[in-house]
């Protein structure tokens, strides 16, 4: 008979509660009508990338094949997510403890995803994951404790950066919402629990690759008092976040590669053309003196009424 | 130095009736050799004051007549909230819905954007001119008071009372902000400020009617039914040609006649139809250029073909989508095989970029900037050129709407390197420019005291650009030159030069790049740039 503790029916319910509500939010995004091109230069996959150039600036660019650089857009998103650079220049000191804040959430989610690798292979191949395993097991070990240890440090030094900037800041204070400064606290008490559960618990994480690995064997596996605390919070964690902004961790691609670098030059076909009269098709609502209320965008835009915002419709 | 109110995001719907700021230039930033240290933002009348909606900062760009009841108040109110639902919604919005929807919902509220903002700099950092000022007024609003509310990110953020004041300032905010996008270049989430202008706008034009009357009335409307958003009739037009060609002859010696309406052409070139009233020498050196280069093309004298402008891009999608129609339908009637745009920025944008994804497998026509085509020429030895006629200080002003939106960075360079021996950069240029100050329609927008906001605040970064460009001989004997090859970035630059008496004080004039290629032309009897008639 399975026999899960209560902490390890939470820390499934998390993982599946956060992965489900945000596939919602970003089948939400998918499944919008095909917007207008919005471009912003420069655009990495762009040839003329390094001076901000498209292919606009080539005669006739219809008529010549595209030279697109994917690489060089992934290269910039990575870019995007891991170094920040647009705030160095910008706000450094907020940079300081964003970029540790960022790289302290990426690494404790790569931490939790490692534990369940580590699970999985001593549950599934019996693979010893110890300082003194074979070099697979040895190499798990470490990359467990720095990418736990760098989650935590750096998590915690950016929480406080950041609600002491919230906090001191004028400006920043303004624009903050009382859910900033719960953010913050919250998010400090996750990494500075990880750290206590390292420092005053098990420093080579073994109870928690044990903690995981009976939710693999459906076996109820006990866990200290303060890694207690921390998995608890973990889980809240996880399931506090699509109520946060936090989905942009998954909605950057989009806004990079689906608006401002979406440039591909259309030139009708059966898809697009599709989209666009099943947009033309909408009734548009809009009650301007300009526009023909109720009827489909396709026909209020063919149609040209003689009037000003301030006369007859 | 005056004292700044401070001033909060939930300070804009409070103290009813008083403006949130009286912007002084005093406290703007520094002009080079104290250019405009004495200038003044003119108040409005106390009749103004009385009758228009003024409370934002005590300019109006709108000319909203005050409501003269509660009532009216109200209802202006609820039709406020129901553009606001329609604005996130697909039946009402599929244009943009999915960009203003990750725009509203990943906003750190870091302020890194501020620092890119040329308004929020110059005006000495005044609070309500933050780039995203308006964009947290308008999340906090949506939170709060529509249905859409829950689906924004966020728990809580709903702190702003909404009133007849709050929807007043918005509307005039949404005129703060040239919608150069220059501040989201720089965001790591791709937040776009400039997008919530323009969706701001969109709201008050297509729900309630309300958009400045030049870029509306005068603007789209009269450009839809009478052929230009100058008020330019087909037959005056015409006329319009004859005249080019009697001035062609006169400057150049060359009799030339303008191919207008011809069938068949390669190029069917659309200008910015303010060029013919106010620099009819910039489509006069295109004509020359394109029948020295030997090229197959073609002006239209029918509504919608003689007009490259569409204010619709700036507030009004449906306006936008009807203006290019007409354009797109003359273009086939024609039978051109392509449209080549003019020196006229956002029309660039509009019928390259934004009205892309609105053509089809039948109205598809290809289109291009004049730029390449340009370059082009000028690459190929058809032009007899020689630099030396040039060799007097070039700088070059990137319009936002070719460089930063739209990437055509090099062509114009390549031109002026090859005609402008003393050709220097901004700094920044390209697609880092500051934009104008005129960008989305302020260039054109003079209602009451709105034309002394843009020249003392959001044309004051590059008024700085440009004297510190020249600044190694501010001598005015020595003639210095702004290339801006955009009719809207002239239109602005022009106002500034004047206010400042720039061409008097320093000897610096502004024109197209068209009129540096014409004038660098061998066969030419004399100077077709005259600084006297330029400035």
């Amino acid at each position: 008979m399975p026999s899960l503790s209560w902490l390890q029916i939470i820390t499934i319910l998390s993982f599946i509660f956060v992965i489900v509500a945000y596939s919602v939010k970003v089948r939400k995004y998918f499944r919008m009508p095909q917007n207008l091109r919005w471009d912003l230069y420069p655009i990495p996959h762009e040839s003329g990338y390094k001076h901000g150039g498209s292919y606009f600036e080539e005669p006739e660019f219809w008529k010549k094949p595209r030279r697109i650089n994917r690489f060089r857009d992934m290269l910039e998103l990575a870019k995007q997510y891991f170094t920040m650079a647009a705030y160095i220049k910008r706000t450094p000191s907020y940079w300081m403890g964003l970029l540790p804040w960022h790289i302290g959430f990426y690494a404790i989610v790569t931490f939790d995803a490692f534990l369940w690798l580590d699970a999985i292979l001593m549950k599934t191949i019996g693979i010893q994951i110890a300082a003194s395993a074979s070099i697979g097991g040895e190499i798990l070990y470490y990359m467990t404790i720095v990418l736990a240890l760098s989650s935590f440090i750096l998590g915690t030094i950016g929480s406080i950066i950041l609600l002491l900037k919230r906090i001191f800041d004028d400006k920043l204070r303004d624009y903050a919402s009382p859910q900033n400064y719960f953010n913050y606290i919250f998010f400090l008490a996750v990494f500075v629990t990880g750290l206590a559960a390292w420092a005053i618990g098990d420093s080579t994480f073994g109870s928690y690759r044990e903690f995981w690995a009976g939710v693999f064997s459906l076996q109820s596996v006990g866990i200290s008092g303060i890694e207690t605390a921390h998995v608890l919070l973990f889980a809240l964690f996880l399931f506090y976040l699509p109520f946060t902004r936090s989905t942009h961790y998954i909605t950057i691609p989009l806004s990079f590669l689906k608006i401002r670098s979406s440039d591909a030059p259309n030139f009708g076909g059966d898809v697009s053309d599709r989209k666009l009269q099943d947009a033309l098709g909408l009734a548009n609502q809009w009650s301007g003196p300009h526009i023909q209320t109720g009827k489909n965008w396709g026909e209020v835009v063919s149609n040209i009424p003689d009037t000003s915002a301030g006369g007859k419709k | 130095m005056t004292a700044k109110r401070k001033i909060k995001l939930n300070d804009i719907s409070k103290n009813r009736g008083q403006p949130l700021i009286q912007p002084d230039v005093k406290d703007c930033m520094a002009l080079p050799f104290d250019v405009g240290a004495d200038d003044k933002i003119k108040p409005l009348t106390e009749n103004q004051q009385n009758s228009y909606e003024c409370s934002l900062d005590g300019i109006s760009a709108l000319s909203i007549p005050k409501p003269k009841t509660k009532e009216e108040e109200d209802k202006l109110v609820r039709s406020f909230l129901n553009g606001l639902e329609k604005l996130l919604s697909k039946e009402n919005n599929f244009t943009f819905l999915l960009p203003l929807t990750l725009t509203l919902n990943y906003c750190a509220k870091c302020l890194a954007c501020c620092e890119d903002c040329p308004v929020y700099l110059s005006s000495g950092r005044q609070e309500i001119y933050r780039p995203n000022y308006r964009s947290e007024v308008l999340r906090r609003i949506i939170k709060k008071y529509t249905s859409h509310g829950a689906s924004l990110s966020g728990i809580t953020d709903g702190d702003i009372e909404l009133n007849w004041e709050t929807i007043a300032r918005l509307a005039e905010l949404s005129y703060r902000c040239t919608i150069c996008r220059r501040c989201s270049q720089g965001c790591s989430r791709g937040v776009d400020n400039g997008l919530i202008t323009h969706e701001l706008r969109k709201l008050f034009s297509q729900e309630m009617g309300i958009a400045p009357k030049e870029l509306h009335d005068k603007g789209t409307v009269q450009q839809l039914n009478v052929g230009g958003s100058t008020g330019i009739t087909p037959k005056t037009f015409k006329s319009m040609v004859a005249f080019m060609e009697d001035e062609i002859e006169e400057k150049t010696g060359k009799k030339m006649k303008i191919p207008v309406d011809k069938e068949d052409a390669d190029i069917l070139l659309i200008h910015n139809s303010g060029e013919f009233l106010s620099w009819p020498e910039n489509p006069e050196a295109f004509a020359i250029i394109f029948e020295a280069a030997g090229l197959n093309w073609t002006l239209s004298s029918e509504i919608g073909g003689y007009e490259a402008t569409n204010y619709g891009l700036w507030y009004d999608d449906v306006q936008f989508s009807r203006i290019v129609l007409q354009q797109i339908g003359i273009a086939h009637k024609l039978k051109a095989k392509k449209i080549v745009v003019g020196e006229c920025g956002h029309a660039h944008k509009a019928i390259m970029v934004i009205a892309d994804r609105l053509m089809t497998k039948d109205t598809y026509i290809p289109r291009e900037s004049c730029f390449p085509v340009l370059e082009q020429i000028v690459a190929s030895g058809k032009l007899k050129l020689d630099p030396q006629k040039n060799n007097f200080p070039v700088t070059l002003h990137d319009p936002c709407n070719v460089s930063r939106l739209m990437g055509i960075i090099e062509p114009q360079r390549n031109i002026l390197h090859k005609i402008a021996p003393q050709f220097r950069e901004m700094t920044p240029h390209g697609v880092n420019n500051f934009c104008c100050g005129g960008g989305s329609g302020f260039a054109i927008i003079n209602s009451m005291n709105f034309a002394d906001w843009r020249s003392s605040i959001s044309g004051r970064m590059k008024m700085k650009q440009i004297l510190s460009a020249f600044q190694d001989d501010m001598n005015p004997e020595v003639h210095k030159y702004v290339c801006a090859p955009c009719s809207n970035c002239k239109g602005q630059i022009r106002d500034l030069f004047r206010k400042y008496e720039i061409f008097e004080k320093y000897g610096i004039i502004y024109s197209g790049l068209v009129e540096l290629i014409v004038n660098a032309m061998t066969d030419l009897r004399e100077p077709y740039i005259t600084w006297d008639e330029l400035h």
